[in-house]
């Protein structure tokens, strides 16, 4: 056996955009953890008629559209597809000579709402070409990439709910390793039918507030977005003169067979990704300075990883800002990795909000409804998902 | 660093054994052909499907009881490299990586049409999660007590490319030993009837012709190691995307390029009788002696790449190539993925070990 390679490389995040419920850019998402914004409102999209749930985090079209949809191409790009480019749009105005040499995003539906369309269309006898040829779920991203003349190859990873951090991940091993040195890597998903319903019918969404880890919790609210980091190896990126945002420092993956929906109670599946991405980052639990936790407010997500965070660390602040703005599934991890990288640079513990009344079985420190300072310099983010698909990565200042 | 194939296995509409079913190829079987009604009219496809044989000798699980076509495609695929590897997977330091491209479509199809049919509050809980893509993945995981990494990775026809890239990268940071690399596919009207649309699907009046592809289903798996031994892969291209068709011939031709197609004795090409066969043939050019599977087996497009590698593998251990009667002489072979839907991907395979290459020869 070839013993495992000699690791050296720094990864920097030299870039990043976002599109979500919490606003366009930075800015926006920065001001709406500050003031701790409820973005979730009610479905507009589809009927919810016979839904439980009737609310999601959602980005406005009429902002994501402006100024688009110019010419014949445009008109059928996927809603997700603006949400990159709008994410892509914000990171190329910070990044200068950032050529990837591949991109790696993760994505649980793709272009499903063509999908869905295509199969309306087809009950109602009709027929449309360009709704299948825009529905994969690659497309999405190549069609974004395609507008910023890019045509590195895009691995687009599909592991449910910890997509995007399993992408971000993923890219920073690689470049890590010397694999790639300078990496796209994100998520986009968009709201759509087929997917609302199906967590409405597994019981997993709630007809109320989201309120993650507290005691009356009822479970999740969707959303959606796009959220992208220009990942570049550290010592390229000072040599070309790159402004440094933040670092990653730390990553684990793995997989808890115990069910294909639900996690198994004991938190093992979280821990083992938590105890990995911090071991890779050769840091203690004692230098976590905050946690961005999955938090779907889930009686049994959040069962699982307030155990698993309870079993490892003492008293870190944890919130989950999917309480702000839904979980918006590929998108979800790389959207907290963004407000993970917010959080640093402004050394801010974005709220819980919609918190009430603490869990008597989970002794943890939630940043309740309100936003606080705080001195730190790591932040750990979590992502887990439907296939027992467990994610973390570790963010440093720099 | 490089990958070595440690073991391999497929489903098939020419049925599941690697040997039998490569038999069979270098005999000029075909599938038969299938016709499969569509759901809303009163059209039908040409399809090849997997016969019900190929993927019965599962051993019984509890995820596999509900679990879709491609489930049990992929399972089998994926223990059938295991088995052929002769190796027991450290559950910690072996990957699952999954190629998909369409994914568990039947229960998609069935599960929408609930929500459009009866109403969102008739959707079936049993259904849904088995339409998430990585279910395949989960599931073989399960099976296999995998508690470490796993990725499913989507696109177009050159998906599995990208995913062997990304278990090559997997073992080349020395994040895991092993990696089982699963790509999986099943057949639903609802994806005939999109290529159909799509104007890329044969018609079915017409089986004859060689235009328009047949869609197929099954799966493919490698066991990838970092231990040297058997066929190696010796570099992989992740390729590019092409925007227009027109361009894909220029950037095949760049990978070909990249991977030294001069250097190899044949290529294990894409072409399933849509533009992708133009655009193969200009890059590859007259000089290159190229096998296309696709025309024998149907496009089974995120699996294709798989069956692909498994193709080249064997041509390059038993040095024999399927509608041909002249040897494969040297040790290298290119596969090369055009995807329909922008994808562009190629690896280069070397096998020198002779004593690996004599077990079938």
């Amino acid at each position: 056996m070839n013993p495992q390679p000699k690791i050296a490389r720094r990864v920097a995040i030299t870039g990043a955009g976002v599109v979500s419920p919490l606003g366009f850019g930075l800015a926006e998402t920065l001001e709406s953890l500050r003031n701790g914004t409820d973005c979730v409102t009610p479905v507009t999209a589809f009927s919810v008629e016979k839904t439980r749930c009737k609310t999601a985090g959602q980005i406005p079209d009429s902002r994501l559209l402006e100024g688009r949809q110019s010419g014949r191409r445009d008109r059928r790009l996927h809603r997700a597809s603006y949400m990159v480019i709008a994410a892509l749009d914000e990171l190329w105005s910070q990044t200068d000579g950032f050529k990837p040499g591949v991109v790696m995003v993760g994505t649980t539906s793709g272009g499903m709402t063509f999908g869905e369309r295509f199969y309306r269309t087809l009950e109602n006898g009709g027929c449309s070409a360009s709704l299948i040829a825009n529905y994969p779920p690659q497309k999405q991203i190549v069609d974004a990439l395609e507008k910023f003349g890019l045509d590195a190859p895009a691995q687009v990873i599909a592991n449910a709910c910890a997509s995007g951090t399993n992408a971000i991940g993923h890219a920073f091993s690689s470049i890590r390793a010397g694999q790639y040195q300078r990496v796209l890597a994100g998520g986009y998903d968009a709201l759509s039918e087929l997917v609302f319903v199906g967590f409405d019918s597994l019981q997993a969404s709630t007809p109320e507030k989201c309120r993650p880890f507290d005691a009356r919790r009822s479970g999740m609210v969707l959303g959606e977005g796009a959220a992208l980091l220009a990942l570049e190896e550290l010592e390229s990126a000072q040599r070309r003169g790159a402004e440094i945002l933040a670092e990653i420092v730390g990553y684990g993956i793995s997989t808890d067979n115990h069910h294909l929906t639900q996690p198994n109670p004991d938190g093992s599946g979280p821990r083992h990704a938590m105890e990995q991405a911090l071991a890779g980052a050769d840091l203690t639990p004692d230098q976590i300075g905050y946690i961005n936790a999955h938090g779907t407010a889930t009686a049994f997500n959040d069962a699982a990883e307030g155990k698993a965070i309870q079993q490892m660390f003492d008293g870190v602040p944890i919130s989950s800002t999917k309480s702000m703005m839904g979980h918006s599934l590929g998108a979800a991890g790389a959207i907290e990795a963004i407000v993970g990288l917010l959080a640093l640079q402004r050394q801010l513990l974005p709220p819980n909000i919609n918190f009430r009344e603490p869990d008597p079985e989970l002794r943890l420190n939630i940043i309740a409804n309100e936003a606080r300072h705080a001195e730190f310099d790591c932040v750990l983010s979590n992502s887990f998902g439907f296939g027992g698909t467990n994610a973390s990565i570790v963010l440093r200042k720099m | 660093m490089s990958s070595w194939i440690a073991g391999l296995s497929w489903v098939t509409p020419l049925g599941s054994g690697v040997d039998s079913v490569w038999q069979r190829l270098l005999a000029g079987e075909r599938p038969p052909l299938e016709k499969l009604q569509s759901e809303h009219s009163a059209r039908s496809y040409l399809v090849h499907r997997v016969p019900g044989h190929a993927s019965k000798n599962l051993p019984p699980h509890p995820r596999l009881r509900r679990a879709s076509a491609i489930s049990r495609f992929a399972a089998a695929a994926g223990l059938g490299a295991i088995a052929d590897a002769a190796v027991t997977p450290d559950v910690e330091r072996t990957a699952v990586v999954f190629a998909i491209s369409n994914g568990g479509v039947i229960y998609t199809r069935r599960f929408y049409s609930e929500i459009v049919k009866a109403g969102a509050q008739s959707a079936s809980p049993l259904l849904f999660p088995e339409t998430v893509f990585n279910a395949p993945a989960s599931h073989l995981a399960a099976i296999l007590g995998i508690c470490g990494a796993s990725y499913t990775v989507v696109g177009d026809g050159a998906v599995g490319i990208l995913a062997l890239k990304l278990a090559d990268d997997l073992l080349a940071a020395g994040e895991v030993d092993t990696c089982l690399v699963v790509a999986a596919e099943e057949i639903d009207s609802l994806v005939c009837e999109a290529y159909r649309q799509w104007r890329l699907l044969r018609n079915a009046r017409a089986p004859e012709s060689r235009r328009g592809m047949i869609v197929s289903e099954g799966a493919g798996a490698v066991l990838l190691s970092r231990n040297a031994g058997g066929c190696e892969i010796e570099k992989i291209d992740p390729g590019s995307n092409f925007f227009r068709r027109a361009e894909a011939t220029g950037k095949l031709r760049r990978t070909l390029e990249g991977l030294e197609v001069e250097t190899a004795s044949f290529c294990i090409g894409s072409a399933n009788g849509t533009f992708v066969d133009a655009a193969e043939r200009s890059a590859l050019g007259e000089n290159v002696r190229v096998y296309y599977p696709k025309l024998a087996l149907g496009d089974s497009i995120g699996a294709s790449v798989l069956w692909q590698v498994i193709i080249a593998v064997q041509a390059l251990r038993t040095r024999r190539l399927p509608e041909s009667v002249e040897p494969v002489r040297g040790s290298r072979a290119i596969v090369l993925a055009c995807g329909v839907n922008q994808q562009i991907g190629g690896l280069a395979l070397c096998c020198e070990d002779e004593k690996y290459r004599s077990a079938l020869s």
